[in-house]
């Protein structure tokens, strides 16, 4: 397949190009797990300022950036050339998704409109740069299953972008777009399933078969899962603005897909060939519970009116999704990704005798990896639990905060153990 | 004096990349004149093969009933 095929050190970018992005990103769930302790009301409703500053810290702050990172680096291998103007780009967007998110963040918190002015400015420009750059790329990729689903993601973050621009030009107060509920919820939803699951699920169909040693993913299922994904999120979009009746049909399509990809997932790891113990299976598996937990949570919505009106509804099901889904498939990727650039540039850099640098697996210690997962997993139960016990909201979020700053220790334990051994950076 | 072509047996069927090429590029610098390697991997390695020639060495690839990969390395002077 193209992705291992061009694997290649004179297409790779330099470490600190995506690097920055990884090690920028554990700041940011310390930073949501501050806003918890600091404002618990933030897990009191969806809507509260606190609320938006805190998901927003989690989706661009922690996913997008990580995401971002991990899709420069993955990009000139796809495309089987290097990005263009790689070192440029990879600056203009982590900078400006920095500042942006914290202006965000700001905006929301402070009620101040100027400061949604400059996300505004920030996240359009940046993200722009990000797209027309994986835009090039991606036009000359191969395609193929993993290719598709990178695609149809990336089209998913512009159209959250746009989205979401338009909603803060609102709350900047220069311009009153029509139809505000739909686009909250289109931008929610591109988001959430556009965005993440789907590129998610387009590195899972190489990554769990290579990485956890499992059999392929049933064909059928790889070739239209993105697409179907896809095209029921642009008719829950129409089906909300012109015939909302068929929204919940809609959801139940969408609730469908999500539970075939999780439990396709989780049947395939349950075949590996070897049966070893490793913190990135074990941050997959807790993230295919989180997506079937997220189908459980929206199917009782369907039948207690009750909760389906409830603040605490939309809360569990923003738990399960990014925090127990989303949070734990990029921290377990990123156990994957930054030890083996490390090894990967080491061994180039130094045309190194094997045994003379260390191999990808000694560049973490399993045993700080598995305390963070364990702390991660606690933050997620905790974090659930305060959705309906708000006494439970400190608590949880000093976890989270204890686990983010151990994934941002053990990450740069890596990056020391590389440089130890005189790996260059750019 | 006829040097005994001898084959070391390297079974990465399983291993977690980037695994088997660690061990590939261990037993290179292990290996003796007039010695190959005989890789089994569960997949083709296409990575591992810029690094092979870069260091001097050629392979050849077979794929084996059961979908699993052999593959025969040895520096790229030696005949045979």
């Amino acid at each position: 397949m193209s992705l291992q095929a061009g694997l290649s050190f004179e297409q790779a970018p330099p470490f600190a190009l995506p690097l920055r992005f990884f090690l920028t990103a554990p700041l940011f769930l310390l930073a949501a797990a501050g806003l918890i302790v600091w404002a618990p009301e933030a897990l009191a409703s969806r809507w509260a300022p606190q609320a938006l500053a805190l998901t927003h810290a989690l989706t661009l702050g922690f996913l997008a950036m990580v995401m971002l990172g991990a899709l420069l680096q993955m990009l000139p291998v796809v495309a089987g050339e290097s990005l263009p103007a790689a070192r440029r780009v990879a600056w203009i967007s982590h900078v400006s998704l920095v500042l942006g998110t914290l202006a965000l963040m700001t905006g929301f918190l402070m009620a101040e409109p100027a400061a949604f002015g400059i996300a505004i400015l920030l996240l359009g420009g940046g993200f722009a740069v990000f797209l027309a750059a994986a835009s090039i790329s991606l036009a000359r990729a191969v395609a193929g299953v993993t290719v598709n689903g990178i695609r149809l993601a990336v089209l998913s973050l512009a159209v959250t972008l746009l989205l979401g621009l338009a909603l803060a030009l609102l709350r900047a107060g220069w311009w009153f777009p029509p139809a505000i509920e739909t686009a909250i919820a289109a931008h929610a939803a591109f988001g959430l399933l556009g965005w993440v699951l789907l590129l998610v699920i387009g590195v899972a169909w190489q990554v769990v078969p290579m990485f956890q040693i499992t059999p392929p993913y049933p064909p059928r299922l790889a070739r239209w899962l993105a697409a179907a994904l896809f095209a029921l999120l642009l008719l829950h979009a129409a089906a909300l603005l012109f015939f909302p009746a068929a929204v919940p049909i809609v959801d139940a399509a969408l609730a469908g897909a999500i539970l075939a990809f999780a439990v396709a997932t989780l049947r395939l790891q349950s075949r590996r060939r070897r049966k070893l113990a490793d913190v990135t299976l074990d941050y997959w598996r807790l993230g295919m519970a989180s997506l079937l937990a997220c189908v459980v949570v929206w199917l009782a919505a369907q039948f207690w009116p009750a909760w389906a009106d409830s603040d605490a509804y939309p809360l569990l099901l923003g738990v399960l999704f990014l925090g127990g889904f989303a949070v734990s498939v990029v921290c377990g990727m990123l156990y994957k990704i930054v030890p083996f650039l490390a090894w990967f540039h080491l061994q180039a850099q130094l045309q190194a005798k094997a045994g003379s640098i260390p191999t990808m697996k000694e560049m973490i210690a399993e045993r700080r990896m598995r305390g963070q997962f364990r702390l991660h997993l606690a933050a997620c139960v905790l974090l659930a639990g305060a959705v309906l016990w708000p006494q439970l909201a400190i608590a949880a979020g000093s976890v989270l905060a204890l686990s983010a700053l151990l994934l941002w220790v053990n990450l740069l334990s890596a990056v020391r153990r590389f440089s130890g051994y005189g790996g260059r950076f750019s | 004096m006829s040097i005994p072509t001898q084959e070391i047996l390297v079974d990465a069927r399983g291993l977690e990349p980037p695994e088997p090429m660690e061990k590939v590029l261990q037993t290179l610098d292990l290996l003796r004149p007039g010695q190959s390697i005989r890789l089994l991997l569960h997949r083709e390695p296409f990575p591992l093969y810029p690094l092979l020639a870069e260091r001097g060495y050629r392979h050849a690839t077979r794929m084996e009933a059961d979908g699993s990969y052999v593959i025969l390395i040895r520096p790229a002077g030696e005949n045979r």
